[in-house]
């Protein structure tokens, strides 16, 4: 039975269906329970938020990221699977700590200041919240001494931070700087992402990570997160 | 400032494009769905306004333009385009907040799909009415013999975004409703800031392209 469901939750999130109402990548489906009526059910039959979480979220995802990769699916298709999970992420989170699970790991997420540009940004929030990451969004346009007390009070294992602009993207070097002037630098992995950055701009300013789009940004963090080396 | 009514239409096919679609690809019923409701609900979201002013070219030394008693506009694309001019356009036009708004409130709710499409409504839109506002401007200059270039705004090749508070000054404070935040973005960001080089045919003003000499084969705003 709770396989079923999973199953259902699975393919639900992989055809980007947040309710009923919703259609499908896949003609017809409206009317069909989609991943917020399935998730409510199996929480009522008692099947486990972890199980919902890694064969439900995660296994989908990991499909919906090989369909993207072979340009099966388009980014408006994987941001239907992403807003899925999202809304089930909604419904599990206040299960996960009476359920005693704990999170991979803590994200601060920002766009850098003078920046106003956050949609990857959220793409990549919700993917990681999907991924069973607890992700602190502290906006666009953040003050570098913002972001900088922010990680001296959450204590966060990453930082992503994002920016849009050439004229922006300067200023993840000059909050790579503030966090070592400041003693914080080596107490944080810090990924950076965006349309102008690149694997070698990370680099150059001292950067853990680049992802070059939000299912790569995941994998970037699972490996720092295991100790792997990063490779692009 | 000039308001105008909400009745600006975007091409179904430029939309789908913009938010990642190869072209003349249909997407999935899901996203179709989406897009077709958003097309069709998206006018009330909008409320445009522009504001335009044209000025004579003082001079043009080297890379620097001076426009007016003494707003100088530093870039070498610029400058070339304008010394082939006797009068620059400058233009900041908006369609308001009220989209972008909503853009904001589905994201903070997660529907990033949604915010998405309907952030690429947006751009298609003040697109649209860049385009609009160049044809008044083309239509204006037409009707005493003179042409125009295409449009330029600051941001562009080597027109530091900087320059954008030049572009508003020279407005004079009509600014359509947008003000600039400290880094030089446009507030509501679906807003399009720049000028338009006037000047006598025969100057190939209207060809006027730095596209088709630059190197950098891979810019996001190449033009043909």
């Amino acid at each position: 039975m709770s396989g079923d469901i999973i199953e259902s939750i699975k393919e639900n999130v992989i055809q980007g269906r947040v309710t009923r109402d919703d259609e499908g990548i896949d003609e017809g489906m409206v009317g069909q329970p989609g991943v917020t009526e399935l998730i409510k059910e199996a929480l009522a039959s008692g099947v486990g938020v972890s199980d919902i979480i890694n064969r439900g979220l995660t296994a989908s995802m990991t499909v919906v990221g090989q369909k993207f990769e072979n340009e099966e699916y388009y980014i408006p298709d994987m941001l239907a699977s992403a807003e899925a999970v999202g809304a089930a992420m909604e419904l599990l989170e206040p299960y996960m700590a009476q359920s005693g699970i704990k999170p991979k790991g803590k994200i601060l997420i920002a766009t850098v200041k003078g920046d106003l540009h956050d949609i990857g940004k959220n793409i990549v929030s919700i993917l990681l919240r999907g991924t069973g990451y607890l992700v602190k969004d502290l906006g666009n346009d953040v003050e570098t001494k913002d972001i900088v007390e922010a990680v001296r009070e959450e204590k966060p294992d990453f930082l992503g931070l994002s920016a849009l602009l050439t004229s922006t993207m300067v200023n993840m070097e000059a909050t790579i700087k503030a966090l070592a002037e400041n003693g914080l630098r080596n107490k944080v992995k810090i990924i950076i992402g965006g349309a102008p950055v690149s694997e070698e701009y990370a680099e150059s300013i001292g950067a853990d990570g680049y992802g070059a789009d939000g299912f790569h940004a995941i994998s970037v963090i699972e490996a720092l997160n295991s100790g792997d080396s990063v490779a692009s | 400032m000039i308001t105008l009514n909400n009745q600006i239409y975007i091409d179904r096919q430029k939309l789908l494009s913009r938010i990642g679609y190869g072209d003349d690809y249909e997407p999935s019923a899901r996203i179709a769905s989406l897009v077709d409701d958003y097309i069709e609900n998206y006018h009330d979201l909008l409320s445009p306004a522009y504001s335009y002013t044209i000025r004579n070219i003082e001079s043009v030394d080297g890379n620097r333009v001076t426009i007016g008693d003494s707003i100088v506009l530093e870039s070498k694309v610029i400058s070339r385009l304008l010394e082939r001019c006797e009068r620059v356009a400058v233009f900041a036009l908006t369609i308001g907040n009220y989209l972008e708004d909503l853009v904001a409130y589905l994201a903070e709710n997660g529907l990033i799909l949604q915010a998405t499409v309907l952030d690429a409504v947006g751009s298609g839109t003040v697109e649209k009415l860049a385009i609009q506002v160049e044809g008044k401007i083309r239509i204006n200059a037409g009707i005493e013999g003179l042409i125009t270039s295409r449009r330029f705004s600051p941001g562009y090749c080597d027109w530091e975004v900087s320059q954008q508070e030049l572009v508003f000054r020279i407005l004079d404070g009509d600014m359509a409703g947008i003000r600039l935040t400290e880094s030089m973005l446009m507030i509501p960001r679906k807003s399009v800031s720049g000028i338009i080089g006037i000047g006598q045919p025969g100057n190939d003003i209207e060809n006027y392209n730095p596209c088709s000499t630059c190197l950098k084969k891979d810019c996001p705003g190449r033009r043909r």
